[in-house]
């Protein structure tokens, strides 16, 4: 424990150096360095504890009103702190580079630096503490630094108000958090979360309402849907470094304080397992939906985390259903998969935002109807963009394969029989459906921006690959992501300790030895063929591409992103549809010249202003369809029925 | 014993990928009162191809060299987890999700291929065949899920093989059947879905991906194709065909090729006498095999309820 305590103090000393030293330099080496010291003492920490050490324990007194300050440091806390800290460590050396044209040009580097290393002390807080005080302390450091890093480039109005928007949900979500946590301060004149845990696991309304709060406050944090709609918003709007950090590191805390109680929860009651795991399909089917419309890479990415927060609550809610029904193999094969997915997401996701980053550096947009070609010019960035792509896309032999392998086993070859079984499948045929988009929109992202030819003159210096402060967190990242993948069972060793506490782990520890097998072959029939293709055919004659007889082709005949999607999207045009402006040429003769713009834009949000603005108005409309039209007619009536089923039915 | 299955196997699947082409272009000729081409046609062709130098594409990187040969390893490697001749050579709890991840990985490396090449029909090729293969996931899964629920067990040969009493027993083949046809009609591009022979780019999918791929690597993505339909066509074979597990490997195998020459021909019936849907219509066709699997669940669950 000492050794956190002194991580602590190393980062603290960091800010302040980052602070108050003069020169970008030495304020950026301050930061950099306070970050590896405390990166190397909090993992020296925490290794023994995921070897199978004894939890660190601490207490330390104070005066009024903290009084005492209760630390403990089990396996879960461990194996979050023990890729959030090194993760950041990569995103503030990728920050060098990704901010160098900014720091050139006159911009402090202090306070931007002195908050990464304040967010590795945020993280100290947040998954170590058991005291309310430290928790909450700690979660709005994160969140005001998480604010702070998004307004790097202020003098915009949009990223502004896209920080605010994050702010104000934020803090919505810490009302929500603060009422959970003081309805059990209430209960048991307590703020250890130990004493929480007696009051918790005892069934009751208390418990119930409880539940609810916290999930609703986690899920705000980590971005599920519908609560997602500060996210894209702020991951456009940021630097990649924070994009990256924000979705793959620090809103994991919200799936910590979600595990954190669940563990105090005792035996959950089903129908929690049951709303944990239909959220989490929600949540991934339609993130998912999402990223296959976007035109912004990075929004893109930002919608692709609420897909894959939503993989990793699926996972979480099979696990509390395998409490529920004392099935261990649900247990391990649902929170083990889950903790995998939640640590496979950060690695692949950093790795995806940080090439956005190289993309945006080097092209000067992320814009997919304003890319093309890259890599030709970026070919490092290509390659590590691909190998993030294949990896979140969920196939073999990377390391989204062994995750969803977990989860699938759980929901079909585990599923139970009868009803519930029959919904099991149906929730596994929702992943299929969420890693199918998935894939998808990799293939779109980088088939448009990275494939065929330039699409528009670029503004500014050619296309090129970022410099090595940028490419090696890349690398190591991608790195990961490989081995995780080839090597399934060195990802599980982290993730098991923590899955451990839930339940025993055996059955997910055989499923990693068949998955282990699965990759292997795959990683040979994978590798030979790239290798073949790498070397044959280099001096093959070139001509240009076929275009059915007509040999001068260009670039504005190509596919752009919006006509890749244009057949999918159509499908769900009703639900989502697409915000189209036009001003079309009028007459035999126009004067003006035309325009035609189509974007997808956030259908919850949108709806949700609406509502807001225009509520009456909304209602009145809303209800006027429902006698005009049959199809509102049997909805309605549907959700009548179901309504009253729920009033009427038991209740145990 | 396993080298012994391995070598049927993989003899077996090379035998089938080179004459179901044929067979499926002769029952067409024969419907449309020709004679044909040879049945083994399609293996001439693909010697032809690759004793041919490639032409490439200026807009061409790797990812175009490499995604042929991506797609006919993970064709090849996908296939060993199905029943092609008797029993599939590898099986293992879950293997179905690596053979739908596989058959996955080598859409995306189609698809990357033609997006490589920046024309825009091969743009419009990846984008239907994403589309489409997209839509198709859930169905795949349902399938296998109701297959798992019916008391099967969880590996993609047991859960073909799973046969259990009248009448639902009959009912739930008949719907795994279903479903599989449509299932194999989109994934390997065949009619009502895509129709391989068309020679308008713009009424294609598969073929107008291939387009600027030319010599061994056109070759290898013909292959694939060619293993995916013989894959999937011993999918539905080992799904149709009343194979019981006390026979000798020897009879079970005869039995499934027999069952796949039929399919061929079955398919090729089909191609003769529907017309291609329109691109439209495809989706709708898609969701018929999504309701078909539905359906399949709530029998199997009917099934496995104690």
């Amino acid at each position: 424990m000492i050794l956190l305590l002194c991580a602590a103090g190393v980062l603290l000393l960091g800010t302040l150096l980052a602070l108050v030293l003069p020169g970008n330099n030495a304020r950026i080496g301050a930061s950099l360095l306070a970050q590896a010291v405390s990166t190397a003492l909090t993992l020296a920490a925490v290794v023994p504890v995921l070897t199978g050490g004894a939890p660190l324990t601490a207490r330390i007194l104070w005066s009024y009103p903290v009084q005492s300050v209760a630390f403990h440091v089990d396996a879960l806390s461990a194996f979050f702190l023990a890729w959030s800290a090194p993760m950041t460590l990569l995103g503030s050396i990728y920050a060098v580079g990704y901010l160098a044209p900014d720091l050139r040009g006159g911009r402090n580097a202090g306070p931007h630096f002195g908050l990464l290393a304040m967010l590795q002390l945020s993280y100290l807080m947040v998954y170590s503490s058991l005291d309310v005080m430290v928790f909450l302390l700690g979660w709005e450091i994160a969140a005001v630094c998480a604010w702070l890093l998004v307004i790097w480039s202020y003098s915009n109005q949009k990223v502004r108000f896209a920080g605010f928007n994050y702010l104000v949900s934020t803090h919505v979500g810490l009302f929500v958090i603060a009422a959970a946590l003081m309805t059990l301060h209430a209960q048991t004149n307590s703020m250890d979360f130990f004493a929480f845990g007696a009051k918790l696991s005892e069934p009751g309304r208390l418990r119930d309402i409880t539940f609810l709060l916290l999930g609703v406050a986690f899920a705000l944090k980590a971005a599920f849907f519908p609560m997602h709609t500060w996210l894209p918003r702020a991951h456009s709007a940021a630097p990649a470094h924070i994009s990256a950090l924000m979705s793959g590191v620090i809103h994991k805390a919200g799936l910590f304080g979600f595990l954190r109680f669940t563990l105090l929860l005792g035996e959950p009651e089903e129908w929690m397992g049951w709303t944990v795991l239909a959220f989490g399909a929600t949540s991934a089917v339609v993130g998912a939906l999402f990223t296959t419309t976007q035109r912004d890479l990075k929004r893109l990415m930002g919608s692709s985390s609420t897909e894959n927060v939503g993989v990793a609550a699926m996972g979480f809610g099979v696990g509390y259903l395998g409490l529920t029904w004392d099935q261990p193999a649900l247990v391990a094969l649902g929170f083990g998969g889950g903790l995998l997915h939640i640590l496979n997401h950060a690695a692949f996701k950093c790795l995806l935002f940080y090439a956005a980053g190289a993309v945006y550096r080097g092209a000067h947009t992320v814009d997919l109807e304003r890319l093309g070609g890259l890599a030709r010019a970026m070919p490092r960035t290509a390659a590590l963009f691909l190998i993030g792509g294949v990896a979140i896309g969920g196939f073999p032999p990377l390391n989204g394969f062994v995750s969803e392998f977990l989860l699938y086993r759980a929901l079909i070859v585990e599923a139970p029989q009868g009803n519930a079984g029959v919904a099991f499948v149906i929730f596994a045929a929702c992943l299929a459906f969420a890693g199918a988009m998935s894939a998808f929109s990799v293939v779109r992202a980088f088939g448009i921006a990275f494939l065929g030819t330039p699409r528009e003159a670029l503004q500014g210096a050619p296309a090129q690959d970022p410099p090595w402060t940028m490419v090696a967190p890349m690398a190591l990242h991608a790195v990961t992501v490989l081995a995780f993948g080839f090597v399934p069972a060195v990802g599980f060793a982290l993730a098991a300790p923590a899955a451990g506490l839930f339940g025993d782990t055996a059955a997910a520890q055989e499923a990693i030895s068949t998955v282990s097998l699965a990759s292997g072959l795959t990683a040979l029939a994978v590798i030979v063929p790239l290798v073949v293709g790498a070397l044959i055919g280099r001096r093959a004659p070139r001509h240009v591409t076929w275009g059915c007889g007509y040999t001068a082709p260009t670039t504005k005949m190509q596919y752009s992103a919006s006509s890749f999607a244009a057949p999918f999207a159509a499908l769900f045009d009703d639900w989502a549809p697409p915000l189209i402006t036009r001003h079309l040429p009028d007459g035999l003769f126009p004067q003006r010249e035309g325009a035609y713009a189509s974007h997808h834009v956030d259908p919850v949000e949108q709806r949700m202003y609406e509502a807001l603005g225009q509520g009456e108005g909304v209602v009145r409309s809303v209800v006027g369809r429902i006698v005009t039209e049959p199809r509102m007619v049997f909805a309605a009536g549907l959700g009548l029925v179901l309504l009253l089923a729920a009033l009427t039915g038991d209740r145990p | 014993m396993t080298a012994l299955r391995l070598a049927a196997h993989v003899s077996t699947l090379a035998a089938l990928a080179l004459v179901v082409p044929g067979l499926i272009v002769r029952t067409k000729s024969l419907w449309s009162g020709r004679r044909g081409a040879p049945i083994l046609q399609f293996a001439w062709d693909l010697r032809r191809l690759v004793q041919k130098t490639p032409v490439y594409s200026q807009t061409t990187t790797v990812v175009f060299r490499a995604a042929p040969y991506l797609a006919l390893a993970t064709s090849f490697a996908a296939a060993a987890l199905v029943p092609v001749s008797g029993r599939a050579p590898l099986s293992f709890s879950g293997d179905f999700v690596l053979f739908a991840y596989l058959w996955g990985l080598g859409r995306v490396a189609l698809m990357l291929g033609a997006l490589d090449t920046g024309s825009p029909f091969e743009g419009m090729g990846a984008s239907r065949e994403a589309t489409f293969s997209t839509l198709l996931e859930p169905a795949l899964f349902l399938l296998l899920g109701a297959l798992c629920l019916a008391g099967a067990e969880p590996n993609l040969d047991a859960l073909l093989h799973h046969r259990s009493g009248w009448p639902q027993g009959l009912l739930l083949s008949a719907l795994t059947v279903g479903a599989l046809v449509i299932l194999v009609q989109v994934e390997s591009s065949r009619m009502p879905v895509d129709d391989p022979t068309t020679h308008l780019e713009l009424t294609m999918v598969h073929e107008v991906m291939i387009l600027d791929h030319s010599g061994p690597d056109l070759a290898a993505l013909e292959l694939s194709s060619a293993l995916k339909l013989a894959t999937g066509l011993s999918m539905i074979a080992a799904a149709l065909v009343p194979v019981k597990l006390s026979y000798s490997p020897f009879e079970g195998a005869v039995l499934q090729v027999a069952s796949v020459i039929a399919l061929a021909v079955g398919f090729g019936t089909v191609e003769s006498l529907f017309a291609r849907l329109r691109m439209r219509a495809v989706p709708a066709y898609i969701a018929v095999a999504v309701g078909l699997s539905a359906l399949a669940l709530l029998v199997g669950a009917w099934r496995g309820a104690p």
